[in-house]
Order: structure tokens, then C-alpha cells, then sequence
């Protein structure tokens, strides 16, 4: 077969490549995913790795197609093996089936039983002797190129992308591996039953991570101070940041704990500077407290929360979509604030700008769910888009009167005033106060306040980016966050087979807009929410603001495998 | 306790900025105790330091009229030469209560001015300069009429035995 | 156009003090006022950080740009704060729970760090805010706290000590008592470039009485104050923690981010695109 049957949607190519001890699966999946973009592909890769620091197994998985990829499928078409030390551990991360392709190396031994079990066919390369032929040369370079000429990718892309990935080694290590590539790409046999065309004409696309498209959407809304500690699997994005900030002219601020990196972040904005913070659930845990208080004194702050398999320690390099609870309620006291998903590893730029331009202009706490699966997948994708809003923190005006800091306003934004600022004195406080910002227990000025704070994030007009919506009929699904492209490509090939859906993927969770959403649930007959928490997290939410019917489904389970189209699809097909 | 020096005043523009500091002080002081009995609701004892308040910025007033022309020394806060014990800004604190009696409100005005008064006496008494032991002379009169003051309102005041609270302490936050 | 000199009673604000009579920390307020008018300092350009407490309540009480966040993170407010504005002078105020206990981690890292702050610890070694319960400075035979009837029954934390071996490059003591001294050690901590610990006595009348003793047994610091860290940790060591005046003093590398611009955003975007 040259693609996925017509059951799914038009070609993509799955690929996985494992190996242990050093073998470089990684690294090869990294160029195989810059050389399917050098070829004009989108592409998505993930990847999984053992519990060992250093010489675990690992494997990469690179699925590519001509039209956006958002998601992993539900098979892999390719499997290539560097070694097969300990691969049972991802036997249930990368299903194969009859129609699927094992490349192997006859020197590595013989390919396991459970892989071999799902009828897949094996196709051998002697990766090894390829390699021996080059000098230094490396097995996973030589199974690059035999993968590269099975896929039917152009050899210039492969050595581009081997150029890329390996820019910052040594010259030396970089010739080997193209050396190599190029030697096994033009000892293999023609292509094989899996390649693709590529496209013919050039694009505009970028190679990305989630946690660095995370980091530049925080840039390019005008952060400047980051105060974090680092996190699994939060870290990268810090560590994208760090460099950054400073050639920008801000900085990063290792932090002793996340107890201090959010009142870091809240002290740098009270200073004027937009200011932002990533973690993940146990990080966020701790912050809860430093939230409190930037909604309570109203000074902007953005969290991201590169979630991970909870609860407590729970699977830290795994994916889930288990933090909305802490996200949504985890603030004591009434603490509205705001709560974003981004949908895909692009739209990690997207949502935190929009996220951090929020926190300013409505001068509060922004919560933004990214996941393992966006922050450490990479994505060949296209340029991310900015938001369209014109968002700024609102700045008192010439003075005349007395400033008053928290002045009770229709909108409920008040003017503020950055130190340094002659006539705009106040004090910022955790405690309850009036407007002057002076502390009170007085009822009134209690209600004034928790109404103001209300107001202003209820009262804002977010415009269309609530949520991505898609297809229209009788039956809708509504997502979050990482879920999107999953439930996308699932009602895609219901729409391909003749069934009409709707999906509703939700970007802004909090506050909710339900009237919008009742809108766009008027026609629908079945409703069915989807996510990857155990506990049903979005259904109770929407349930509690009475947002969906009470006949609506629920598809929640647990991580740490990711979503795939085939899931979604067999579970609405179940039930109906 | 401050290891100030133990030198004299000398000229009359140090003496002004001496006694314009401790008026000054003095205001504040008192202005910061009424305030204080205000908010703890305790009238009495707020009246009488307001009082004193306006006794102490009348002083105020007085010596900015006497250093018209004058040009005062900087002095850092920590710079004056109060004669030997604590200088006038140490709050007699042990004394405070807010359930004050308007009795121990005298009592404790009347440490105040008389610590002021010997501060002025004694500078009458070692300066070198005849004009500040002069003024200093008739600054420790005026104190020495507040003295007087307080201590006939003291006499004919109530022995206010401090009443017992019977509230315990709030917690605030 | 100049700006006339201000006075310390313009660096008050108007609200009044919740402290009750007799408060030491009346004294530290005024010293406050007086420091940051003999430095001349503008009010637009200070910032007061604090804590939960009753000393943590001072930002209000003064006429500058004030934070009055949570229990214990004042020093990480401030240290965000400064490192997003190295032009305010910024000055933390709390206590000694504040300080010591839940905000001992974060003392920890800012005297590390050794940012250009100036940190006010007003201990008088009992919780107030909360009704009287026994803090890391508190006597292990205290017993006048419900929570803890048999006296705390553990040593005291050391302040100095720990402000020392976690780096701190300026470290003093001042009494409430000593206004005057109270004035000086600030201005000197304020000058200083560096983390400035200054540990204050500041008896509670209502809580712990028998603070009423102080004024009798503090007393001015033995030696001069050295800038050598060993020598310090000895006399720290030696000291019965009543000793007044600035111990303490040294230049030490500050931390303090001062980056210039040198990319754009584009040309992080550019290293994305094939």
C-alpha cells in the first residue's frame, strides 16, 4: 500500500524509529523531521524515552503528510529498529499491523515477538555494515538514509536536515552522518511500499517545539522577566527563554523554589515589566498561593503549565490533561482569572501571546494548559499567527485628582500606576481593600471589589479565539487544549466517510463563554466531550456552568498514551 | 546608647536646628500618639495629646521665627547632641497603653516636657556661646511652664487605676 | 526646576498605624522616614516590600510605592522586583516569622544572591498578628503560647549567624530603644550596595511584656564592625544577640541582570523557519 487505506484521511506516513544505549533514535528522528519539511511536508514528532538518564531505550516517532499535522495516527507504517534492547517498552506506544513495515538490521538479531506479533512485514538493511563503510560512521546515520529512500524523501532534504539538527557538533560528525546517510540512501533498494510524493511547491514552514513556540509567543507579547524553576517538562522552555531575554534586554531569574518564582514574577510586574513563569502540576501546586495574590492585588502574571501524568510526583516525562481542576479552582477564596489551552504545537504561540496580552490589558492572572505532549513534540507547521486584539496594561492618565488605585470603573479596569511614576503612589496589597488600596473588612467594599475583579474578565469581549470550531451537524464534540488534533483528524474522517460533526475546541476555558457556546450547540442532537484526564474534568465543569445537555457523553481517560483519531472514532461509533 | 559625641553646642544655628528638632519631633510624637488614641478609641487620652500637639507646634512655630535669616546646619538624624541619656525622640513605650487614663496621658506628656526642659537647661548651662545659653534659658522656661502645666493637671486628676480589659487581643489578619 | 528638600513627615502617609501603644515598631517607621529624607531619596522612586505581620504592615504607613504580599515571600517579591528595576530603591519589612520560619528558604537564597536590597527585620520574637504564639527566635522555655505550653523546647534561630553563612554582605543590629542609631544603621544599609541585613529589636508590648528588659540589656557591638567574613562568624558567634550597631560590612559581587539589547524577535523567529 503506498498510504493509510481511504477508511483515513489522505496520505500521511508514520514512522518510529527505536534503539537504546546511545544509538542516537532521537537524534535521527530529529533530522528525519527537518528533512520532511526541507521536502515541503508538515510534520509532528513525539518521542518516548526509559527511565535511565543516560543509555536508555528511546524512540522517535515522526508522522508527516502534505496537509497539517496535528496529531500522531493510529498506526505506524514504518518501524526502524537500531536495536532492540528493552523495545517492548514501546510496543504499546507505536501499533503496528499487517500493513505495516519493520526495516531492521539482520546484525542486531532477530526483531521481537511482539512486534512481529501484529502480522507487520520485515524488510532487512544492514545498517551496521553501511555505516562500517564511512568513517566514524554511525548506525543510526546509515538507517536514516535506508529510511529516507524507503519514504521516498529527496536525498538533499535528508542531508539538509542532517546539517541543521547537527550544526552546533563537530564539523567531523557532521560529515560522517551525511557521509553515511547519502551511502546507505543509494545502496537501498527503491522505494518501498511507504513513501509519499512530495509536494512541488516551496512553503513558508517552521520547525518548532511546543515549549519553545510556548516561550516566543511569551516574547513576542513584551515579556521580559521570567522567574521559574526548573521542571519536567517545563524546562526547555525556560531554557529557550533564558538566552532570549537577555539579548532583549530582560532577563530569567533561576528561582530557589516555585513559591518564590511566582512572587518573583509578581514583583517584576508590579514594576511595569510583563512578566511570566512556566512549571507543571507540582510546580502549580505552589504557586496557587502567589496566584491568589496577583488576582487579589490585580497585577498581571502569565503560568504556563506544561502538564504531565498526575497526581503528585505521577509520570513526569508522560502527557495529561489533568491540571484543569487545580487551573480552574485551585485559587482559594473567589479568584477569577483566566484559564487558555493551546490546541496544537503552533498554536502554543498563539495562545500564550493572547494569554500574556490578556493578563496585561485586564491586569490578571492568566493560567495557560500546555502538555508534554505539545511542549516536547516538535512540529513542521506554518508561521504562527498573532492575535488581532490591541492589548496593554492601562495606564493612569495626566493627573489631576488624587490616584486611585483601584477605582471602581464600568469595565472594571483600573488605571495603574508603575514605581517610579511621580503622583501615582499606592500600595498593592493581598489583603481586601478599597479603591484607594487601603486595607478593609468592610462588606461593601468587599462585594465593590470581588465585583470589579468579576467584571472585568467577564465583561471582556475575547473575540472569536474562545475557541477553534470546525464542520457543522447534528453531532459535536467539544475538546481542549493538546485533545484538538485527535478529535479534529477523528471527525475529518467522519466528514471524508459522510457523516457530518461539529468540533468545538476549546482555547479559553475560563471564564466560559457559554452563551457562545450554547449558540453553537443550538442544533446539536449528540454531544460528546473528549480529554485525557481520568476524572472528566471539562464534562463536570461544562456540567456546572449548565454549558451542555445533561445527555451529553463523556470519552475521558487517563494519559500517559496519547489520543488518537481512531480512539475518538471507535468510541462514538460504540455508543451509537 | 548612640555613640554620639559628647561636645557642646556652639553657635546659635545649631542650637535653632537642635530645638527645632526636638519641636518638630516633639509635634509628631504627640500627633502620632493622638492618632493612635483615636483609632483605639480612647477620646481622653487623644485630646490630651492633641493638646500637646498644639503646644509643640506653637514651639515650632516659634523657633522658625527665631531662625528667620538663620541659615540652619544640615543635621543628620543621627547628629545631635542630646545631653547624656536618650535623646527626646525615644518613645517612653512601656508608659502607652490604649486604655490609657487621661492621668497616665499627663504622666507621660509630662516625661516628655520635662525631658525636653533639662535638655534646654542644660545646654543653659554648658554652652559656651552666650546668646544659645540665653535662648536655651528661655526655651527650659517654657517647657518649664508645660512642666508645671501637666503636673498641676496630674494633681487634680483622677488616680485612674488603668481599667482591666476585658476583651482579648484581636487577630487581625 | 528643584525640587525642594523633603522632610521626614512627608514620607508618612496618612493612614494610621494598627500597631498598639507602645509599639517598637512606631520607632522603626520614624527611622524609616528620616532615612529615606537624609538620602534625599525621591517617593516615586521606593518601593517597600512586606509579608503578613504586624510589621509587615509598614508599607502603608509610608509615603512610597508599596507591596503588602503573602506570608514569607516579601524577599521574592522584591527580588523580582528590583531585578525588573534596578533604578527603585527597594526596602523589605517584616518579622521575624515572616523572616525565620515560612520565608527562611527565601532569606536563604537572597543573601546568596546578594541583590541591592535592603532587608528590615523587625523581631520581637513572638507571633503577634495572630495572638502570641512562640517564633524562631522565641526562648525554648517560653511557655506563654497554647500551642506550644511546654515552652517551644528547641534552640533559637540565629539571624546574624544565617545571614552570614548565606551570604549577606551587610549585617547590623538596631533596637527600637535607639532611634537615633535606628536612623544611621538604615541610611548605612540603604547605601550599601548589596543584600543589608538589619535585625531590629522591636518589643510587643502585648504579647511578650517581659521585652520590657531590652532596654536595659542591649548594649553597643564590642568591636568594629569588619568586612572580613571569618572574623564576623566569630563575633556572631560570640555575641549574646544584644549587641547594636553594624557588624559586619563587605563588598561582594551583587547579582543584578543588566542586559542590553542585542537581538530582535526576529531573528529568534528566523532560527524556526526551513
Amino acid at each position: 500500500m503506498v498510504s493509510e487505506s481511504a477508511r483515513e484521511r489522505p496520505p500521511t506516513l508514520s514512522v518510529a524509529i527505536t534503539g537504546s544505549g546511545g544509538s542516537g533514535a532521537v537524534t535521527a528522528g530529529l533530522i528525519l523531521l527537518e528533512a520532511v519539511g526541507q521536502a515541503g511536508f508538515y510534520g509532528l514528532m513525539t518521542r518516548s524515552a526509559g527511565p535511565q538518564i543516560r543509555g536508555g531505550e528511546s524512540a522517535a516517532m515522526v508522522r508527516f503528510s502534505p496537509r497539517p499535522v496535528e496529531s500522531m495516527g493510529d498506526r505506524f507504517d514504518l518501524l526502524v529498529g537500531l536495536d532492540w534492547r528493552s523495545v517492548g517498552r514501546f510496543a504499546s506506544e507505536i501499533p503496528l499491523d499487517s500493513r505495516s513495515e519493520i526495516l531492521a538490521d539482520p546484525a542486531a538479531g532477530e526483531v521481537p515477538d511482539v512486534l512481529l506479533a501484529a502480522g507487520a512485514a520485515v524488510r532487512r538493511a544492514p545498517f551496521k555494515s553501511i555505516a562500517g563503510v564511512v568513517p566514524e560512521g554511525r548506525v543510526s546515520m546509515a538507517a536514516l538514509g535506508a529510511l529516507g529512500a524507503v519514504l521516498g524523501l529527496p536525498l538533499d532534504a535528508l542531508e539538509a536536515g542532517a546539517r541543521r539538527v547537527l550544526a552546533p557538533r563537530q564539523a567531523s560528525v557532521v560529515e560522517s552522518a551525511v557521509g553515511c546517510i547519502r551511502h546507505a540512501y543509494t545502496v537501498q533498494p527503491e522505494a518501498g511500499r511507504a513513501s509519499l510524493q512530495p509536494p512541488s511547491a516551496p512553503r513558508d514552514l517552521w520547525n518548532i517545539s511546543g515549549n519553545e513556540a510556548a516561550g516566543l509567543g511569551a516574547l513576542r507579547a513584551g515579556v521580559r522577566f521570567v522567574a521559574a524553576y526548573p521542571i519536567t517538562p517545563a524546562t526547555e522552555m525556560l531554557e529557550w527563554l533564558a538566552p532570549r531575554l537577555e539579548q532583549l534586554g530582560g532577563c530569567l531569574l533561576q528561582a530557589e523554589d516555585e513559591l518564590a518564582s511566582i512572587n518573583m514574577v509578581i514583583g517584576a510586574s508590579f514594576g511595569g515589566v510583563p512578566a511570566l513563569t512556566a512549571t507543571s502540576g507540582p510546580g502549580l501546586a505552589l504557586m496557587v498561593e502567589g496566584l491568589g495574590l496577583a488576582v487579589a492585588s490585580e497585577t498581571p502574571v502569565v503560568v504556563v503549565d506544561v502538564m504531565r501524568v498526575g497526581p503528585s510526583t505521577g509520570i513526569p516525562t508522560k502527557s495529561e490533561q489533568s491540571d484543569l481542576n487545580i487551573a480552574l479552582y485551585g485559587i482559594h477564596g473567589d479568584a477569577p482569572h483566566l484559564v487558555l489551552a493551546p490546541l496544537s504545537v503552533g498554536d502554543c504561540v498563539f495562545t500564550t501571546q493572547w494569554a500574556a496580552g490578556l493578563a496585561e490589558h485586564l491586569q490578571a492572572t492568566a493560567i495557560v494548559l500546555s502538555d508534554q505532549s505539545l511542549g516536547q513534540s516538535r512540529a513542521v507547521t506554518t508561521p504562527p499567527a498573532e492575535p488581532t486584539l490591541a492589548l496593554s496594561r492601562r495606564r493612569r492618565q495626566a493627573p489631576d485628582t488624587a490616584f486611585v488605585r483601584y477605582a471602581l470603573t464600568a469595565d472594571g479596569i483600573s488605571p495603574m500606576a508603575v514605581p517610579g511614576e511621580a503622583g501615582g503612589i499606592y500600595a498593592a496589597d493581598g489583603l481586601e481593600h478599597n479603591e484607594a488600596g487601603v486595607p478593609s473588612s468592610l462588606a461593601a467594599d468587599h462585594q465593590r471589589q470581588l465585583a470589579k475583579r468579576r467584571r472585568k474578565l467577564e465583561g471582556f469581549d475575547y473575540g472569536a479565539d474562545w475557541a477553534e470550531m470546525r464542520g457543522d451537524g447534528p453531532l459535536c464534540i467539544i475538546t481542549w487544549g493538546s485533545s484538538a488534533g485527535a478529535v479534529l483528524e477523528a471527525a475529518e474522517r467522519m466528514m471524508a466517510a459522510g457523516r457530518s460533526v461539529r468540533v468545538i475546541a476549546l482555547r479559553l476555558l475560563a471564564p466560559l463563554n457559554v452563551e457562545a457556546l450554547a449558540a453553537a450547540l443550538a442544533r446539536t442532537e449528540t454531544l460528546w466531550v473528549v480529554e485525557v484526564n481520568e476524572g472528566a474534568q471539562l464534562f463536570h465543569y461544562l456540567h456546572a456552568h449548565q454549558a451542555i445537555p445533561a445527555g451529553a457523553r463523556s470519552l475521558a481517560r487517563a494519559g500517559p498514551l496519547p489520543l488518537r483519531p481512531g480512539e475518538v472514532l471507535s468510541a462514538l461509533a460504540g455508543a451509537s | 546608647m548612640s555613640d554620639f559625641e559628647e561636645e557642646l553646642i556652639a553657635s546659635l544655628p545649631e542650637f535653632l536646628a537642635h530645638a527645632l528638632e526636638l519641636e518638630v519631633e516633639s509635634r509628631e510624637r504627640y500627633r502620632d500618639m493622638a492618632a493612635c488614641m483615636e483609632l483605639h478609641h480612647n477620646p481622653e487620652a487623644a485630646e490630651l495629646f492633641n493638646e500637646m500637639a498644639r503646644y509643640s507646634e506653637l514651639h515650632v512655630r516659634e523657633v522658625l521665627l527665631r531662625a528667620e535669616g538663620v541659615e540652619l546646619p544640615a543635621m543628620a538624624p543621627w547628629g545631635f547632641k542630646w545631653t547624656c541619656g536618650e535623646s527626646p525622640e525615644v518613645r517612653q513605650a512601656e508608659a502607652a497603653h490604649y486604655l490609657m487614663s487621661r492621668r497616665q496621658a499627663l504622666e507621660l506628656a509630662l516625661c516628655h516636657e520635662t525631658r525636653a526642659r533639662d535638655f534646654y537647661l542644660g545646654v543653659a548651662m554648658r554652652s559656651e556661646s552666650a546668646e544659645v545659653r540665653a535662648l536655651a534659658q528661655e526655651m527650659a522656661g517654657e517647657e518649664q511652664v508645660h512642666v508645671d502645666l501637666l503636673t498641676r493637671w496630674i494633681a487634680g486628676a483622677d488616680h485612674g487605676v488603668p481599667q482591666e480589659d476585658l476583651d482579648p487581643p484581636n487577630v487581625v489578619a | 526646576m528643584s525640587v525642594p528638600a523633603l522632610k521626614s513627615t512627608d514620607y508618612k502617609s496618612p493612614v494610621t498605624p494598627i500597631w498598639c501603644p507602645g509599639c517598637g515598631h512606631f520607632a522603626v517607621l520614624s527611622a524609616v522616614t528620616k532615612a529615606l529624607a537624609y538620602l534625599g531619596l525621591p517617593r516615586e522612586q521606593v518601593a517597600l516590600v512586606s509579608g503578613i505581620g504586624c510589621s509587615s504592615r509598614l508599607p502603608a504607613y509610608v509615603e512610597s510605592y508599596g507591596f503588602h504580599g503573602v506570608h514569607g515571600r516579601a524577599l521574592a517579591v522584591a527580588a523580582g522586583l528590583k531585578a525588573a528595576r534596578e533604578d527603585l530603591t527597594v526596602l523589605v519589612a517584616g518579622g521575624d516569622g515572616d523572616g525565620f520560619s515560612i520565608g527562611g528558604n527565601h532569606l536563604l537564597h537572597a543573601c546568596r544572591r546578594n541583590m541591592d536590597l535592603t532587608y528590615i527585620v523587625m523581631d520581637n520574637e513572638v507571633y503577634g498578628m495572630t495572638k502570641g504564639q512562640a517564633s524562631p527566635t522565641t526562648a525554648p522555655e517560653w511557655r506563654r503560647s497554647k500551642l506550644t505550653p511546654h515552652g517551644p523546647g528547641v534552640r533559637r534561630f540565629q539571624p546574624a549567624a544565617i545571614a552570614l553563612a548565606a551570604g549577606a554582605s551587610f549585617i547590623a543590629r538596631g533596637f527600637s530603644g535607639d532611634p537615633s542609631l535606628l536612623s544611621r544603621l538604615l541610611v548605612q544599609a540603604i547605601r550599601h550596595r548589596g543584600f543589608s541585613f538589619l535585625h531590629v529589636l522591636s518589643p510587643c508590648l502585648t504579647f511578650r511584656p517581659d521585652e520590657k528588659e531590652w532596654k536595659q540589656k542591649v548594649h553597643p557591638f564590642a568591636d568594629s564592625p569588619t568586612s572580613n567574613a571569618v572574623e564576623a562568624a566569630r563575633l556572631i558567634q560570640a555575641d549574646d544577640g544584644m549587641s547594636l550597631g553594624l557588624i559586619y560590612a563587605e563588598d561582594l559581587p551583587v547579582w543584578q541582570p543588566a542586559s542590553e539589547c542585542s537581538a530582535s524577535l526576529a531573528d529568534f523567529e528566523a532560527e524556526f523557519r526551513l
